[in-house]
């Protein structure tokens, strides 16, 4: 790779790289850096779109935020694909589907899951009908918290994941050593109501309110006076 | 040009009277096809195959599984399986209170949110015997039609998207019409603070009260997104392909439309003069003149054009009621100091709206205890599914996308 310094207007990452000798520069790199840096910026998608997380995720590609800067596109079709993203409620019905999909993309994949449903089941988690989050049956690199998450937080996510990709491959990805660079690659814990290992600071009223609202529980008969508890 | 279909001529078409309604002549009882037909009964002319679409497929706007049993190209018998979003939204709403209710119904029809939110506290509030106070119906009214205009210009884009490069390379419309869409969820961000699932209304009145500047932006960005509405029409109405792909397409008897309670631009597009904000006027619906565009050919391009003509109406009632909003407090009741503390009155009760689907009801009985014991929501988008049946036979898999896109259904809604 050689480049002439003459044409040189403005300092450019690539130049980190440069060997100077006399008359030209050259670039000295590894095959695994230059394969990682192809991968992190050609992440083609696979939009697993059930629901409302969907509709944000089509307007992630349009031209407000326009996804494509970063070389992630996405298709239809699970042979081509590079990353899934899991955006909306995945439901005991369509599970199988997604695993199957899953299955069909090539090594090497990942998996975003993208919203509150895909981390956990949201507020519909203790229904039924509804996976509590897919990483129960497929493997998730990156969490995107929000519900349904915004545009910016999507483009944070493919962020996350790049970072991710980058570590991976030069053998420096360790998540547990730095609570910082844990950032939206563990399942965010958060406190919801009818989780029974919420945060205890909420009273013991309030706790009680809540469960009594949990569909798994059978629903208790009130009095008078627990009514209005602040 | 492709030849105009004879009811898109200027000239009125011939009425027949069924049961008191006027309906257009030349759509009304159609040979209708058989869904039940027995499979093994059917002699095919050529190749007989099934095709299984869905329920990961971008054509089917969600998770629609649509088994197509084929003859050559030509689908002589659709099934539609639905189910495969189905979160018991019904089955929570009766084991939450109203102020907790509102969020899960924003994610039933999560194109239009706010709809949504709408029917469910309306039937709250007939069932307490509340009225929003007028500063807060007249927010709501302005709200509703905003998000109409947002859920047709999605509704336009993915359509035009389902029909690949028919339209200059396939997506450019869609990208146009999320430019306008994301207008409009500025002016709903900047009053909610949220983009998509709004929780913007509650029992007696409003969450949010205007932010200031905020109706001169809205006349602005009415007046962007009039402006851009003329580009489209240009791209479509007129545009060849568009036009050989949609007209004649999909015709849907107005008969049937009545019998499968479709709803929405789906039967006004078919001749028959019905829309909720009219003859049922709620929130400030009243105070305006609605103006119901209605169709008589019953095609793909009739529905398009009807939901076209809709935006214009919802722009021209934004434009009324933002210069005179009333001054006044947006809510009725005081919040509540506890989520158990508003006691339902014994009883049942129906609302329904016009959503940009059709009528959107929400069913509500109580015995008395803070929350109901049971809630049904009419979903317009599950009685256009059920047209998929009648519509698909006789079409090509091709145009099977195109009556799909047309009815406009949303998964979330169809399986609640």
């Amino acid at each position: 790779m050689a480049v002439d310094e003459t044409s040189r207007t403005f300092v450019h990452p690539l130049y980190g790289w440069l060997e100077k000798i006399p008359g030209l520069s050259v670039g000295l790199t590894t095959a695994d850096a230059v394969l990682s840096w192809g991968l992190e910026h050609s992440l083609w998608v696979f939009p697993m779109a059930t629901s409302c997380c969907g509709i944000e995720f089509m307007a992630t590609m349009t031209s407000r935020f326009d996804m494509d800067q970063f070389g992630t596109f996405t298709r239809p079709t699970p042979r081509q694909c590079d990353v899934m993203v899991v955006a909306g409620t995945i439901t005991v019905k369509m599970a199988p589907r997604v695993k199957r999909l899953w299955d069909m993309m090539p090594e090497p994949r990942w998996c975003v899951a993208m919203g509150s449903c895909a981390i956990s089941g949201d507020f519909y988690r203790n229904l039924y009908a509804v996976v509590p989050g897919v990483d129960t049956f497929i493997p998730v690199d990156v969490y995107v918290p929000g519900c349904p998450p915004a545009p910016d937080h999507v483009h944070a996510g493919m962020h996350v994941l790049m970072e991710k990709i980058r570590q991976v491959r030069k053998g420096t990805f360790r998540p547990n050593a730095d609570p910082a660079a844990r950032e939206g690659l563990l399942r965010p814990s958060i406190p919801r109501i009818g989780d029974p290992d919420r945060d205890p600071a909420l009273s013991r009223a309030q706790a009680e309110a809540a469960f009594r609202m949990d569909p798994g529980c059978q629903v208790t008969p009130r009095s008078e006076d627990e009514r209005d508890v602040p | 040009m492709v030849d105009a279909h004879p009811s898109h001529e200027p000239v009125a078409p011939a009425l027949v009277e069924v049961s008191g309604l006027s309906l257009p002549a030349a759509i009304t009882h159609l040979p209708r096809p058989d869904p039940y037909l027995n499979v093994e009964d059917y002699e095919p002319e050529a190749d007989a195959m099934a095709l299984n679409m869905g329920p990961q497929h971008p054509s089917t706007h969600g998770v629609l599984r649509l088994k197509l049993f084929l003859d050559g190209e030509i689908c002589f018998k659709a099934v539609p399986y639905v189910g495969y979003l189905h979160r018991g939204v019904e089955k929570l709403l009766e084991n939450r209170t109203a102020i907790q209710s509102v969020p899960y119904v924003d994610k039933n029809d999560y194109v239009s949110p706010l709809t949504g939110e709408l029917a469910l506290v309306m039937a709250y509030e007939a069932l307490l015997d509340v009225e929003p106070p007028p500063r807060a119906q007249v927010l709501r009214t302005i709200l509703m039609e905003l998000q109409r205009i947002a859920s047709h210009h999605l509704w336009l884009g993915t359509f035009c998207l389902d029909m690949g490069g028919a339209l200059g390379g396939g997506s450019s419309v869609f990208l146009y019409n999320f430019r306008e869409r994301e207008l409009i969820l500025d002016l709903l961000e900047a009053l909610t603070g949220q983009r998509m699932h709004y929780n913007a209304l509650m029992v007696g009145g409003n969450r949010h009260d205007v932010p200031p500047g905020w109706e001169e932006k809205v006349l602005a960005t009415m007046d962007r997104v009039e402006d851009r509405l003329a580009e489209y029409e240009a791209m479509t109405v007129d545009n060849h392909i568009f036009r050989s792909r949609t007209v004649g397409v999909g015709v849907l008897d107005p008969l049937l439309a009545l019998e499968a309670g479709a709803g929405g631009a789906n039967l006004r597009a078919s001749g028959v003069d019905h829309d909720l904000r009219r003859d049922a006027p709620y929130a400030a619906y009243g105070q305006v003149d609605v103006r119901i565009p209605v169709e008589t050919a019953g095609d793909c391009y009739a529905r398009f054009l009807v939901r076209i003509a809709e935006m214009r109406e919802a722009i021209r009632i934004v434009r009324l009621l933002v210069s005179g909003i009333p001054e006044g407090p947006i809510g009725a009741l005081k919040p509540p100091r506890h989520v158990n503390a508003v006691k339902l009155p014994p009883g049942e009760v129906y609302v329904g709206i016009e959503s940009p689907r059709g009528e959107l009801g929400t069913y509500l009985i109580s015995d008395g205890s803070p929350i109901p014991v049971r809630v049904k929501i009419r979903p317009p988008s599950l009685h256009a599914v059920s047209l998929l049946p009648y519509l698909c036979v006789g079409a090509t898999v091709s145009d099977i996308v195109v009556i799909l896109g047309s009815l406009d259904p949303i998964l979330g809604e169809v399986d609640r």
